[in-house]
């Protein structure tokens, strides 16, 4: 996933291996994105996904999965999440749905 | 010329990295059914190990040994890379599978083998294509052959003792949502085929 950020994105980038731990990290204030994974143990992404809505945390949350079945995507919307990407991820979807919400400009 | 080759085993990055593999190549195939039966395919995380055989049975976490099951294999090969694919469908599944799949014959055991043998093409298919796309393999597969019907896992495994030793095992539990229905995709590689495939993901983790 992280090859697939834009180069040169002048960002932080932290790694959770769980969706608890990412919790942990946007509760901490530390994120702005957060590309969310569905399939993880301890806490998957649709749990995650859940806390973020119920507490209002401050964060975007892109989803990230392998599940490509239409109903998945179609929840991870309703539940908050901004886009949804398929893996592998493609570096220029990647991009262009970074571009389409603003956090990267055109000539990043 | 294997013996001479230690045994073979994962680094935890090389995990990591099956699973992914696996990941996507499940979730394609989940998509595939999901489509043909109109249902959500609750993806779970996938299990990679190296086990010998004799660990074989208590690898499978999700269908435990007292239910009955029925059981199909399908073998592919393609560059250097040769493993099976076994379906373990618990028989409680068919009731529900085969009303999705709106099975007009009688569900007797013929019955049962067409549904086992429908679902063993999507899943069986999808994911080991799925697996190769990511490898940039072309796998061959071989027609699905019955394993048993109404049988214990140990049966299963028992008939197939003699072709493994150790093996790489990937484990894919999907269950269908609001459905009874649960079934273990098992992929299984031979020691050969995991130094190679060991190789090639290695350029996978490099970059």
């Amino acid at each position: 996933m992280k090859r697939a950020l834009p180069d040169g994105w002048d960002v932080e980038v932290e790694f959770a291996t769980n969706g608890q731990e990412a919790l942990d990290i946007v509760r901490a204030g530390n994120a702005e994105v957060l590309f969310l994974d569905l399939t993880m143990p301890v806490l998957d992404g649709y749990d995650t996904l859940e806390i973020i809505h119920k507490e209002d945390l401050p964060v975007m949350v892109i989803v990230v999965s392998g599940d490509i079945q239409p109903e998945a995507r179609e929840r991870v919307k309703k539940m908050g999440a901004i886009d949804f990407i398929k893996k592998p991820v493609d570096q220029s979807k990647a991009q262009q749905v970074l571009l389409e919400y603003g956090l990267i400009t055109g000539d990043a | 010329m294997s013996e001479t080759l230690p045994p073979i085993s994962l680094t935890e990055d090389e995990r990591d990295c099956y699973q992914e593999i696996t990941n996507v190549a499940m979730g394609q195939a989940a998509d595939r059914l999901a489509r043909l039966l109109n249902v959500y395919v609750i993806l779970p995380i996938p299990n990679v190990n190296v086990i010998e055989i004799n660990e074989f049975q208590m690898t499978l976490k999700a269908i435990d040994d007292t239910s009955s099951v029925s059981a199909v294999c399908q073998g592919f090969i393609g560059a250097g890379i040769a493993g099976e694919a076994l379906l373990i469908f618990n028989d409680s599944s068919f009731a529900d599978i085969a009303t999705l799949l709106d099975y007009q014959g009688e569900l007797d055991q013929h019955g049962e083998l067409e549904v086992l043998m429908d679902v063993a093409n999507v899943l069986n298919g999808a994911c080991i294509q799925g697996i190769g796309e990511q490898l940039d393999i072309d796998f061959n597969q071989t027609h699905p052959m019955v394993l048993g019907q109404h049988c214990k896992i140990s049966d299963l495994i028992n008939s197939q003792e003699a072709k493994w030793q150790r093996t790489l095992a990937i484990e894919i539990n999907y269950t269908i949502e609001d459905k009874n229905v649960n079934c273990d995709l098992l992929l299984l590689f031979t020691e050969d085929s995991v130094r190679h495939m060991n190789r090639l993901i290695s350029f996978l983790l490099d970059d």
